[in-house]
């Protein structure tokens, strides 16, 4: 309804949300910080005298200290004052600002007129906006407080004469620098940083360095008797470092492969151009794109974990099978978005000499994205050998048995053989499959 | 290179400096674009008969053996099945590099031209540095030359019908073959019939969330989005200086040059390291109570490697006009930075950047596997406990975040790449129609 009648108050409106969004943020952060910075400080200095104190005011997970209204109100404030005086973020973003109808200048009584009025005008827009269209004044004249200031919000293109302000000299700038500090300060908390303890290393850290200067490869092509205690008889020859390393590299093939093989034909059902207008078309589309999209986001060591309660721990094939499933919806959704970039003039050419749907993909749609097809293969390739080699962390076999046992145990030499061939393995494919991809595309 | 032609070549002089790296460069390029199909012929027949032996010694006695044969046999038979494939057939690394043997005056090599070429192989190619003469020794002799083929408007021959076609398809098979029989264990298939219903729990779970925990959950996502924020946000300042030092082209000086290699190398090796890994390493080092510490420098070493590598591609890739233009001019090395490169390079920069901060906040999901903080912490307790309701909150929590994240940086990569939308300029110009429009209506009243 808004947006027939007043398309520029639903932009004032976007626009206020953004500057609350802004202010709001800085206003939880500092205070957030002040708990967790200076909150703690005091609560070492009440309990050093013994003193009582209000443990939950200073926990700096409660995040809000004050009552919660008054924090709105003091938010609502700060962004009225800001897009009153000067051109708020949300205002710049939206390009619209604040004008004077009468003159160049706002004065200032204007302003606090417009201050004062606004919780009247909130009031009044909804019903302005319900009267009939003749007598709408809200549309021309626009709200109450802009009407009685004399005033105007909206649209702003400035003058190509007008010289650039420096950023220092603008609101922006200076709200830009205060949400990137309190960014800055609240991440530097949050993650508990300690550049101290860099500098100063533990003697474990020491004898981890020194493993990694000196591996140790005796289980290179030997099976590791710590880990096959519970293994059938010829599973156990598979657990040394050679011997996992071309089974990781062989779980990358198989899933990428096996992914690959499974996405092609899903990709034409996620691209636009492919489908047709018809309901059960779009429907189709719709659910393809939300399947490429919803298990993309839930990351391969989840699926690992849910495929490894089913197939069994330390399995090879469990890793696959979540490799494949992650693999079929990343590549599905790049190969489909290449579907959607091809060059419609061939397809429109077989079609007009009467060719099948299966024809066009034939002879109009294969040919033209087999080259970025293949690349994406083998950088899907390329990601999927990086993660075969630590699906085991939750059950999924391949070299990450030997590395995280060797990291549980503590035994840093054999920890440094691992880490090594795996930077030879994921160096050289890395590179073969750059060097491959350029000569495709 | 100056050989193509035979009339008018004259070799580079030995007396100067330039002449003498000119040499260089022209044995380098001759052994390289000589040796890297001999090579790929190497690589391929050496894998074909280790996976086909690693299959079958698997499949026929259950034991994981590579070569079936002494490793001098196995080293052996792949040189000589390359030199007989290179010689007498057309292999894999001479389709790929498009090049074949031809006879005199383009003729088909005879049986005994091939033979003395098969030979006389052993004698030039073996030893790398036969390779460097301009008429290598298997080629004069026997009469034949390695030419270039520009193919014409005939069909190639089916893969079914060539040897590198075959070869590939070989390979493929025999992969995907030991891939199934290695990977697939005695118990898998009866657990994928009689256990589908453990993985029924966990879906059922899914859709009876522990509500109670959201609030941990909020807290836990958002220090892996600031641990993320804070790794791109230092690694972009680490990595926007060492790009200029990673650029090929603006290392051309011998300083620079070293600066270039020492700097290239050791960040191909931190990326190849993955961040999971950095953090096991960094969670040793400074302690396990402040992990979330341990994953941002995990994340930020993995980032500096990789926004460099990017960012100096994106450098090596400039147009070098506008430099010159400035340069010419008498600006100073400040002024063309900011006029001629700068431009250039900002909106890849930006576009790059969130790009990699897509990537840490994926890869902070999952540091907290190993302990490395995040919402992955609370995740992989309650997934090892098997308290899959609870572990259901995180699991939403993290796909929305991935989601989330994703969506919005790839628009926002969409409008760094390409500019402002091209219907911006029509949109505005409608927008001022629109309010002159209301305006005037609004006076004329």
């Amino acid at each position: 309804m808004m947006r027939m009648i007043a398309p520029d108050l639903r932009r004032r409106v976007l626009g206020f949300l953004l500057d609350l969004g802004i202010v709001y943020y800085f206003i939880h952060g500092s205070m957030y910080l002040y708990l967790a910075v200076w909150g703690r400080k005091t609560l070492a200095l009440y309990s050093y005298f013994k003193l009582q104190h209000d443990y939950a005011f200073f926990n700096p997970l409660k995040l809000v200290a004050w009552q919660w209204w008054l924090i709105l109100a003091g938010t609502i404030l700060l962004v009225i004052l800001l897009r009153t005086f000067g051109r708020s973020l949300g205002q710049r973003a939206t390009r619209f600002a604040l004008q004077s109808v009468v003159g160049d200048r706002i004065s200032l009584r204007q302003r606090v007129v417009r201050i004062l009025l606004l919780p009247f005008s909130v009031v009044a827009t909804p019903f302005q906006l319900l009267l009939p269209a003749t007598r709408r004044q809200v549309a021309t004249h626009g709200p109450l407080h802009d009407a009685l200031s004399k005033t105007s919000v909206g649209l702003y293109i400035k003058p190509s004469d007008q010289p650039r302000r420096p950023i220092w000299k603008t609101q922006w700038g200076w709200v830009v620098l205060a949400l990137l500090g309190i960014t800055f300060f609240l991440g530097w908390v949050i993650i508990d940083a300690e550049p101290e303890a860099l500098l100063s290393p533990s003697e474990e850290t020491r004898r981890q360095i020194s493993g990694f200067l000196r591996p140790d490869f005796t289980h290179l092509m030997t099976p590791e008797p710590a880990l096959t205690q519970n293994t059938p008889e010829v599973e156990k020859q598979k657990i040394s470092i050679l011997n996992l390393m071309v089974i990781t590299i062989l779980m990358a093939l198989i899933a990428t492969i096996l992914g690959a093989i499974l996405a092609f034909p899903l990709s034409f059902l996620g691209a636009r151009n492919m489908m047709s207008n018809s309901v059960g078309a779009m429907i189709l589309y719709r659910f393809v794109r939300g399947f490429f999209n919803l298990f993309r986001s839930i990351e391969i060591l989840i699926w690992v974990a849910l495929f490894a309660t089913w197939l069994g721990y330390g399995n090879a094939f469990t890793g696959v099978m979540a490799l494949v499933i992650h693999t079929i919806a990343a590549l599905g959704k790049l190969y489909s978005e290449q579907v959607e970039a091809i060059d419609p003039g061939p397809l429109e050419a077989i079609r007009a000499a009467g060719g099948s749907k299966l024809q066009i993909i034939r002879y109009a749609v294969i040919p033209q994205i087999i080259p970025s097809f293949l690349a994406f293969t083998l950088y899907r390739w390329d990601i999927n050998v990086r993660m075969a080699t630590i699906v085991s962390l939750v059950g999924g076999g391949g070299i990450g048995m030997l590395l995280f046992w060797y990291r549980h145990s503590r035994n840093f030499n054999e920890l440094g053989a691992v880490i090594l061939a795996i930077i030879i393995v994921v160096w050289t494919l890395d590179y073969i499959s750059g060097r491959v991809r350029e000569r495709i595309v | 290179m100056p050989e193509m032609t035979d009339f008018g070549y004259k070799p580079p002089s030995l007396r100067t400096w330039k002449g003498l790296s000119e040499t260089f460069d022209l044995l380098r390029h001759r052994i390289a674009s000589r040796l890297s199909p001999v090579f790929l012929d190497l690589v391929a027949v050496a894998t074909l008969w280790m996976m086909a032996s690693y299959m079958f010694s698997w499949l026929a006695w259950s034991e994981l053996r590579y070569f079936l044969v002494p490793g001098w046999v196995y080293f052996i038979g792949v040189i000589e099945a390359v030199a007989i494939w290179e010689s007498f057939g057309l292999s894999i690394g001479q389709k790929v590099s498009r090049t074949q043997l031809v006879g005199p005056g383009l003729a088909r090599p005879t049986f005994r031209q091939r033979f003395v070429h098969y030979l006389l192989w052993h004698v030039s190619v073996l030893p790398i540095i036969g390779l460097a003469w301009r008429h290598p020794l298997h080629e004069s002799v026997s009469g034949v030359a390695s030419v270039s083929v520009i193919r014409g408007e005939e069909r190639p021959a089916p893969w079914y019908q060539t040897s590198s076609g075959l070869l590939v398809f070989a390979l493929m098979i025999v992969s995907l073959s030991a891939a199934f029989a290695l990977t697939v264990r005695a118990d898998t298939w009866t657990n994928f019939i009689s256990n589908y219903g453990r993985a029924g729990k966990i879906i059922a779970a899914l859709f009876q969330p522990n509500h109670s925990l959201w609030r941990n959950g909020i807290a836990a996502l958002f220090e892996t989005i600031y641990m993320a924020l804070m790794a791109t946000f230092f690694g972009v300042l680490l990595s926007v200086p060492l790009s200029f030092f990673a650029a090929r082209n603006l290392t051309r000086n011998p300083v620079g040059r070293i600066f270039y290699t020492l700097i290239r190398g050791f960040l191909s090796i931190t990326r190849s390291v993955q961040p999971i890994i950095w953090a096991i390493i960094f969670l040793v080092w400074v302690g396990p109570e402040i992990a979330p510490f341990a994953g941002f420098l995990a994340l930020f070493v993995h980032s500096i490697a990789d926004l460099t590598k990017l960012y100096a591609e994106r450098l090596e890739s400039i147009d070098n006009g506008p430099i010159e233009a400035i340069t010419a001019t008498g600006g100073s090395w400040i002024s063309v930075l900011r006029y001629a490169v700068i431009p250039q390079i900002i909106n890849p920069y930006i576009s790059f950047t969130l790009y990699r901060w897509d990537i840490n906040i994926r890869m902070a999901t999952v540091l907290g596997l190993v302990g490395a903080g995040g919402i992955g912490q609370p995740l992989i307790r309650y997934l090892q406990g098997m308290r899959y309701k609870e572990a259901a909150i995180y699991i939403y929590l993290i796909a929305a975040l991935v989601w989330g994240i994703d969506a919005m940086s790839s628009r926002l990569r969409r409008y760094f790449d390409e500019g402002r939308p091209i219907d911006t300029q029509t949109k505005k110009e409608l927008d001022t129609e629109r309010y002159v429009k209301s305006e005037m209506a609004g006076r004329a009243r």
